[in-house]
């Protein structure tokens, strides 16, 4: 059902490179396994996308690793990457990005690196450092909250903030915060992920 | 986090409400300085530094806190382990600041201050000692991250008094080449591990190290996603401390 949906979109000359190609990288198995191929390489496209926060990259061994899903859920995947790899930069300790990537042989390879951005709520703005420093240093009138576990905050927090980790505010939510639904109220955590 | 947040207060009615989203780091970055609750100034696993001159400490000073005066700073930085996490105050905003700025250009990453100050610890009601101080000492010992193996295990593990281990190596085989490799130790490159899994032995408990742990860890999430029992090093193994029999090329 899978396959048939897919290839009415596909052009089918694309659609024949993707066979070809995912035969030429199995030109070594029997000829038993040929069948489901086309579907399987349907598949592997829609997979070929992972989100999540980068774990770390090695330049040495020339490879990303990079956490997939929530909770108990997340995994985290290896990628190695080339010179043609795209984007390298984005593949940053801590930052989320998007990875497209493809396999060679055994080995999976990121192809295209994009970050991936944060997104705003609606009706929420983001502030940038200079200004948050500025109100700061101005004693505007404002509550500042380190939305990170209290562990976090406990090293280190920005002045005057309180600590309101997410799990906290989704119980106790308006008790937590100031009585003025008015007042400017200011989030912030361990940057963008 | 932040933006998750500010979605539910904005549901909550808020009507005001911004997301810092570059957070703390970028905050730190610009050389502003984070403040340690008073809690994790009393307990944490800190470097607590008091950088006031003369007779000040003797009268009264934060528990567990070493007597740098700032101008002294310079030379007793290499004393400070660079992993850990330093807290600063003195009484004066200037000096703490100066320090602050100093200890992150020089590579600290987890800096702080105490909030007000020593006088600020004294006014919210923070324990203090007086007296005669006397050692200068920096005690301070790492605890062990998630995943990592002890270098005395680790040490033990590759001079084969630690039966049922397999230690690896994740560095490039021309590292090993200009550098040596550890004694019962099998070299299996980062990038190599996904396709040669079958070569680590599932009943064995596994160890892993690379020049200075970057490596060794992301290794250890490849396996543990693999049901391994593993371990690995996070230190530089060119440190003293590690002290392991190496195998010259």
């Amino acid at each position: 059902m899978k396959f048939k949906t897919i290839a009415k979109f596909i052009p089918m000359v694309l659609m024949l490179a993707l066979i070809m190609s995912g035969c030429a990288q199995q030109s070594g198995t029997t000829s038993a396994t040929q069948e489901p191929k086309p579907a399987a390489v349907a598949e592997k496209k829609d997979a070929n996308v992972l989100k999540g926060p980068i774990v770390g990259r090695s330049n040495k061994a020339k490879t990303i690793s990079i956490t997939v899903g929530a909770g108990d859920a997340a995994k985290t995947m290896m990628l190695r990457f080339d010179d043609n790899t795209e984007g390298l930069d984005f593949a940053k300790k801590g930052e989320a990005a998007i990875i497209n990537w493809e396999q060679r042989g055994d080995d999976k390879f990121a192809t295209v690196i994009k970050p991936k951005l944060a997104k705003l709520p609606e009706g929420v703005t983001e502030i940038k450092v200079d200004e948050l420093y500025q109100l700061l240093e101005d004693q505007v009138p404002m509550t500042l909250a380190d939305a990170r576990p209290g562990m976090r905050y406990n090293q280190g927090h920005l002045p005057t903030a309180v600590s309101i980790p997410v799990p906290l505010l989704k119980e106790k939510k308006a008790e937590v915060l100031p009585e003025d639904k008015d007042k400017l109220l200011v989030f912030y955590c361990g940057g963008y992920t | 986090m932040s933006t998750s947040n500010a979605g539910l207060a904005k549901k909550l009615g808020y009507t005001n409400v911004r997301a810092f989203l570059a957070g703390e780091p970028a905050w730190s970055e610009e050389g502003y300085p984070v403040y340690a609750s008073n809690t994790f100034v009393d307990k944490g696993n800190i470097v607590l530094i008091d950088l006031r001159k003369g007779e000040a400490p003797v009268n009264g000073r934060i528990p567990r806190s070493v007597q740098i005066h700032y101008e002294q700073l310079e030379e007793r930085m290499d004393d400070i382990p660079r992993n850990a996490p330093v807290t600063l105050y003195s009484d004066n905003m200037t000096e703490v600041t100066d320090a602050y700025e100093d200890l992150k250009a020089e590579g600290f990453k987890t800096v702080s201050l105490v909030n007000g100050n020593y006088q600020g610890w004294v006014a919210s009601g923070g324990k203090v000692e007086t007296g005669p101080i006397f050692s200068n000492e920096i005690k301070w010992v790492r605890i062990l991250g998630k995943g990592e193996v002890s270098v005395e295990e680790f040490r033990k593990a590759v001079k084969g008094d630690l039966p049922d281990t397999f230690v690896i190596d994740a560095r490039t085989p021309e590292e090993i080449k200009e550098l040596g490799i550890f004694t019962n130790t099998v070299n299996i490159p980062l990038d190599e591990i996904p396709k040669r899994m079958n070569e680590i032995p599932k009943d064995k408990r596994v160890f892993i190290h690379c020049s200075t742990g970057a490596r060794a860890d992301l290794a250890y999430r490849e396996l543990i996603e693999n049901d391994y029992d593993v371990k690995f090093l996070l230190l530089n193994i060119s440190d003293p401390e590690c002290d392991c029999p190496i195998i010259m090329p």
